[in-house]
């Protein structure tokens, strides 16, 4: 438990430094004391542009890690994550028709279809792996595969018959990124990764017990299927809003929960924490690589995770014992 | 606690069964659990032990009847509210739990604790200390419960079991997969719960012999109907275990509490009670 605990401060300070850092890289380096002497360009740059995205970047990794570590506790599998159930995928098609249909022009707009694409998706598959003694897991890992590659083909469907300005905006945006945002995604995300971190926090000692089963967990008291709707609605509405703003950000909810658990603690009240602070570091620090790695052109941030989580995944299901 | 008034049923069932699409899996039967009873259920495989104690511990709910503690049935309880009276053993569990010995018997005190404290209170840990304690296993306190052997893992989840200050201890087959010495040490353990009064027991097994050491009363089921309910002496009988099992038993020592040894070489004669 103490060892945790420094962990987490470690991981903590990484954040902090990824805050202040990150910011300050970028295809033109830009210096702290410029942007507070006067230099009008370079504090356009970092206040205006680094800025909230590197924030942005921070909320929406958190939030995908709580995410992902949710669903792999209640799943008892470390393969459940968001995009790996089709709760992304669905987010991402509720967030192409609402493109088609001009629903998109407000961010609620987008965040709501969003939200019901995810929420839809999220159901069917937890119906389709439900079982009387619990949930299936290989019936859920291959469901959610095939709400993905549903939702993934009706999105295609779609752009097809998009007119070509919608069908670009449609190909950028399913790429994932936090490319053009200012402090108004922020403010709109930001509320959604406390509220995720509030949610898991209170059912933390629920989590703890279902490392031990979940027919254990049901005898000592856990009400499976109210933590079920809680968690899986829960994680729709912040996977919908998150996908209204940065487009499906796939594998940090796979690769950082695990990663996080393997090294920090088994215990929810710490990895709790651990995933919004790891999380976001995660994501800031991917889509710093993502603007520097091939500067002046940036590589979408989804399109880097889905790089990096690919093998990891593949790592994940040879070595799963 | 208070004290406990054995007059009172602790557990009451009227007629329920369970069914599975068309097929009664259990049931309908009926049974009075008594408040320092120890109850063995055994059975063949397939027979509805596991069905009928899943349904006592509340998990599952049944196809119809009506369940009762203290005379007040089970749905006007919250599973929370059920779990601080009825603990649960399963037989089967997950094969790798990243937790130690005391994180898993800690789990046992979750009916009792606040969403809202952060850490367990003073008195979890002394619930959590006297459950290993009682259960022997002090000294593997802070092991990883993966590194443990069969028997000690089977001791562990009796301890959390017991961390929930049951009023009902619920065990399904807790000796099976053991060796013999730790068979002897659950079956000691079991029966200091029993003689300590503060708990009723309901065992599930196939270990006759253990039934009978430990039983007040054996009920015996078979393809879901309650064959036989009754003290070990009137249950255990060769001629009874012959058709309950369709294997042949010998009876080595009558009287109370019977013992028998069940005959690999003979040949079964399923009418040779009904003479």
């Amino acid at each position: 438990m103490k060892k945790a605990s420094r962990k987490l401060l470690l991981i903590a300070v990484v954040w902090l430094a990824v805050l202040v850092v990150a910011p300050l890289l970028g295809s033109h380096a830009v210096s702290l004391a410029d942007a507070l002497g006067g230099d009008s360009t370079a504090a356009t740059i970092l206040w205006r542009i680094r800025l909230p995205r590197v924030l942005l970047a921070l909320a929406a990794g958190g939030l995908l890690a709580l995410s992902g570590l949710g669903f792999q506790t209640l799943f008892r599998n470390p393969l459940a994550e968001p995009y790996t159930l089709g709760v992304s995928s669905g987010a991402a098609l509720g967030a192409v028709i609402a493109i088609q249909t001009g629903l998109a022009d407000s961010l609620l707009g987008l965040a709501v279809a969003s939200f019901l694409g995810a929420l839809a998706a999220g159901a069917l598959v937890l119906g389709l792996a439900m079982r009387r003694q619990g949930i299936e897991t290989s019936t859920l890992l291959l469901a959610g595969i095939s709400i993905s590659l549903s939702a993934s083909a009706l999105i295609l469907f779609l752009q097809y018959f998009a007119d070509p300005t919608k069908t670009f905006r449609m190909v950028r945006w399913m790429m994932g990124g936090l490319a053009v945002v200012g402090y108004r995604e922020v403010a709109w995300l930001l509320p959604w990764a406390l509220g995720a971190a509030a949610l898991l926090f209170f059912l933390r000692r629920e989590l703890d017990l279902l490392l031990t089963g979940e027919e254990l967990a049901a005898s000592r008291g856990v009400d499976l299927s109210r933590l079920r709707w809680w968690i899986l609605g829960g994680t729709s509405l912040a996977i919908g809003s998150l996908v209204a703003v940065a487009g499906p950000i796939g594998f940090v909810g796979l690769i950082v929960p695990h990663i996080l658990r393997r090294t920090v603690s088994q215990g929810h009240l710490i990895l709790i924490p651990a995933c919004l602070l790891g999380g976001g570091a995660f994501l800031a620090l991917c889509d710093l690589a993502a603007r520097t790695l091939m500067a002046p052109v940036e590589i979408p941030v989804g399109v880097l995770t889905a790089l990096l989580g690919g093998p990891f995944f593949l790592w994940l299901l040879l070595t799963r014992r | 606690m208070t004290p406990v008034d054995t007059t009172i049923p602790l557990l009451t069932a009227q007629e329920i069964h369970w069914r599975h699409g068309d097929r009664t899996i259990l049931g309908p039967l009926d049974l009075e659990i008594g408040a320092e009873e120890c109850l063995m259920v055994i059975g063949p495989n397939g027979a509805g032990k596991t069905t009928l104690l899943r349904l006592l511990t509340g998990l599952l709910p049944p196809s119809g009847g009506e369940l009762a503690w203290r005379g007040e049935p089970y749905r006007q309880f919250s599973r929370r509210q059920l779990a601080r009276r009825i603990a649960y053993v399963p037989q089967v569990r997950p094969t790798r739990v990243p937790l130690t010995v005391e994180e898993i018997v800690l789990s046992g005190r979750f009916p009792h604790l606040s969403a809202r404290r952060i850490a367990p209170a003073a008195r979890d840990w002394r619930v959590v200390r006297r459950a290993l304690a009682q259960v022997e296993i002090e000294a593997l306190a802070q092991r990883p419960l993966d590194e443990l052997s069969g028997g000690e893992r089977q001791a562990v989840y009796i301890a959390a079991a017991l961390a929930q200050e049951p009023r009902l201890l619920i065990l399904d087959e807790p000796t099976t997969h053991l060796d013999p010495r730790h068979q002897r040490d659950i079956a000691r353990l079991l029966l200091r719960i029993h003689r300590g009064g503060e708990q009723a027991v309901v065992v599930a097994t196939h270990d006759l012999n253990f039934a009978s050491r430990l039983a007040d009363r054996v009920l015996a089921l078979d393809q879901g109907k309650m064959v036989a309910c009754a003290p070990p002496s009137e249950v255990l009988s060769p001629a009874h275990l012959d058709q309950l099992f369709a294997a042949p038993f010998e009876l080595l020592r009558g009287g109370q509490r019977p013992l028998h040894l069940l005959q690999i070489d003979q040949p079964i004669d399923l009418h040779a009670g009904d003479e």
